[in-house]
């Protein structure tokens, strides 16, 4: 059996409970039933089962993932986890919310089909997500509580920032702060924004001037060395990049691989299959099938044109962008498909951050060469020691 | 015993670090069933009786194989498709030719229930390096190694190789100027870039012998010895690599090496007073004895220059080392 995890990016309603100005997502009402989750879960194990694979990890977002309420969700946790179970093989399930519609009565399910954990986003500063009524700043204010009940109730929670202007302005140790400090945060994972939703009509605010967000990363990473690294405190994606860069197994983000597309697929409540979850919310013209049509999910993968794109894109960018001669080809690969088609409406180009991740390799690599020489300081100062008692009693 | 064994390097059941992908005496190696070009530890055992030479022949021809150990040469979807649905015993690995080009035929090696190992050759690296790129997925379910010749694009081929972490095999025949240009560049980068994992033959081996671990010369590193590699052309003609000229009687496969090495000292070649003579044994003076060995010398001195950093670092660290096991007047006295 192969170690190869697949992972699907699962959404069971598109549907949302708040009005975040950057949502790329059309917010349609429709939702996953339970009557045809079966059907997916067999498409799905059919798969894994045809590639050898042992384990599917569910990554459960939306729209809004808690809109689907928590009897439904244990009950999804059944039907999945049984019909996997049957066929020797698992689903691990992992929750991604915005966390405004969290109540306790979501703790069993959270401790139990999601193994104690979940994902949520916030920004800082908080502008651009909104409540429906009271804007950003309610907004904030009812997440903040909703952080304090869930680490209250013992639920470990990882948070997800997307960087703006507003963040820039502030600089990176005031933001810094906020999630280690002021929210007490060990983990948090920094994202670059892309104008979702058709390509070129970008959304203004959201294509930040790149040497203006390299400096910005480059100061959080520095300033994450300084203060966090040590006391284990985890921050996305330079945790990753400095496991890369100490020769240790490393985890990077998707939109650094050599190819997302054999990494993971997004699947709407439609049934509807995709690259991610930008692709399959936002760009039909790039969608790959329908899981409840086709029975076929290897076949559909194998022969959909538009996943060719993805798998060619890489080959086209050594040929035609100077990513070739770019000594972070190996981490990086052109970058992410679809902040590039995003912004430039083609994916057959490289990440517009190109720059910004050029300096955030350069700061991670620099940084992983102290930890090295660090390691060694032990081994090099005995020496001296020894080399010093040589001297004194010749 | 500890030693750092790798592609085409000499073994003797010792406990080896193998960089999968590599081969010893022939066999492609998966020390603990690792794929995917990465350093691992295994317990190999090699027989130290004389093995009959691996067979490298056309798909059609390898059918008669059967348990005997063979490579498959394979040019064409419905070749590949039919060694990975129903392999002989005998087959240690697929040699992939021509075919880059063809993404369904990367895309059933990607979904294949076997893990037979490619030798993916490249026969033009510089239109067909980005094509590298289509046995992504397919690294992912096996090892796979790359093939190519010494030729402009070289090292556009092999940079991105190392990006894809692909152990690489690069044949240098006999280098015309801008051929060894290419590999200078080549060798610079697998020498000084960081990123780079996977093992580049020769570059690879050569080294390993120049920090004193023990090796083969190239006949055997790129797997051109016809004593332990037998190569066969469609009509089931035994070759020489590099050469279609063998009516010549002189040339017979048994001791190849030895009796061409012998040749070119008593012709009184370069190789007589060569420093490099061990790990080259005459291969850059085939099949023209002519040919001046003046550029390739560079390549060896730069992997000497690199291989006596190597064990000066090493020569520190284990006096390093030793300081760390006894107190500093413990050592004195």
């Amino acid at each position: 059996m192969s170690e190869r995890v697949f992972s699907v990016i699962l959404l069971p309603t598109s549907d949302c409970n708040v009005a975040c100005d950057y949502c790329f997502e059309h917010k349609e009402p429709h939702r996953l039933s339970l009557v045809m989750l079966p059907l997916l879960t067999r498409r799905l194990l059919d798969h894994i089962e045809k590639e050898h694979i042992e384990e599917c990890e569910i990554y459960w977002q939306g729209g809004e993932v808690m809109i689907m309420g928590p009897a439904w969700f244990e009950k999804a946790g059944e039907i999945m986890d049984r019909a996997a179970a049957e066929r020797g093989r698992r689903f691990v399930h992992y929750l991604q919310t915005n966390l405004i519609g969290y109540s306790p009565a979501w703790n069993g399910v959270i401790r139990g089909m999601f193994n104690g954990s979940l994902g949520t986003s916030m920004d800082y500063p908080n502008i651009h997500r909104k409540l429906f009524k009271g804007g950003a700043a309610a907004y904030t204010e009812l997440w903040s509580r909703r952080i304090r009940e869930v680490k209250a109730a013992g639920i470990e929670v990882g948070v997800i920032a997307v960087l703006h202007e507003g963040s820039l302005e502030v600089g990176p140790e005031k933001f810094y702060r906020y999630f280690t400090e002021e929210l007490g945060l060990s983990a948090f994972q920094v994202n670059t924004p892309f104008p979702g939703g058709p390509a070129k009509e970008v959304a203004g605010g959201f294509q930040l001037d790149s040497s203006e967000l390299a400096e910005f990363m480059v100061g959080l990473f520095d300033i994450w060395m300084a203060e966090g690294y040590s006391l284990g405190v985890s921050v996305g994606p330079f945790d990753a990049l400095i496991d890369n860069f100490t020769g240790k197994q490393a985890r990077l983000p998707c939109i650094w691989k050599e190819n997302c597309s054999n990494q993971f697929i997004s699947v709407d409540a439609k049934g509807t299959v995709a690259q991610c979850d930008c692709w399959v919310t936002s760009y039909p013209e790039y969608f790959f099938g329908n899981m409840f049509r086709e029975p076929d999910l290897t076949g559909m993968l194998k022969t959909s044109r538009a996943r060719r794109d993805f798998v060619e894109r890489p080959k086209h960018l050594v040929e035609d962008e100077d990513c070739l001669s770019c000594r972070y080809l190996s981490i990086c690969h052109g970058g992410c498909p679809v902040r590039t088609y995003s912004a430039l409406g083609t994916m057959m180009a490289k990440d517009p951050y190109c720059e910004v991740y050029k300096a955030v390799f350069a700061c991670a690599e620099a940084h992983a060469g102290e930890i090295l020489r660090a390691r060694a300081a032990p081994i090099v100062s005995l020496r001296q020691r020894h080399e010093v008692g040589v001297n004194s009693t010749g | 015993m500890l030693l750092v064994v790798v592609a085409g390097g000499s073994t003797d059941g010792l406990l080896l670090l193998v960089a999968a992908g590599g081969s010893i005496r022939g066999v492609p190696v998966e020390a603990d069933g690792s794929i995917g070009g990465k350093w691992d530890r295994g317990q190999i055992c090699v027989s130290e009786e004389a093995q009959p030479p691996l067979r490298i022949l056309p798909s059609a021809l390898a059918e008669t194989q059967g348990d005997l150990p063979f490579v498959a040469i394979v040019r064409s979807r419905q070749e590949l498709s039919r060694w990975l649905s129903n392999p002989l015993p005998g087959l240690r690995w697929l040699q992939v030719e021509g075919m880059l080009e063809d993404p369904e035929a990367w895309r059933d090696a990607a979904h294949n229930d076997s893990n037979i190992p490619f030798d993916v050759v490249l026969s033009d690296p510089a239109s067909e390096f980005s094509d590298l790129y289509r046995v992504v997925d397919a690294y992912a379910v096996r090892a796979i190694r790359v093939t190519m010749p010494a030729a402009p694009g070289l090292t556009k081929a092999i940079r991105l190789a190392a990006a894809l972490r692909l152990p690489v095999r690069v044949l240098p025949g006999q280098p015309s100027a801008e051929a060894l240009e290419e590999l200078h560049n080549a060798l610079e980068f697998y020498l000084h870039e960081p990123s780079v994992e996977a093992p580049v033959e020769f570059f690879h081996s050569v080294l390993a012998t120049m920090s004193d671990a023990d090796a083969d010369s190239l006949w055997m590193i790129l797997e051109e010895d016809p004593d332990a590699f037998r190569y066969y052309d469609a009509d089931g003609e035994t070759k020489v690599r590099r050469t279609d000229d063998f009516g010549r009687p002189e040339i017979a496969p048994a001791g190849f090496v030895d009796n061409h090495l012998r040749s070119l000292i008593a012709q009184g070649a370069e190789c007589t007073t060569c420093p490099w003579q061990r790990p080259c044994r005459g291969y850059f003076k085939w099949p023209d004895p002519a040919y001046s060995c003046e550029g390739v010398k560079q390549l060896f001195f730069s992997i000497q220059t690199a291989g006596d950093e190597i064990r000066r670092d090493v020569a520190s660290f284990t006096a390093t080392d030793t300081g760390i096991l006894s107190e500093p007047g413990e050592v004195q006295r």
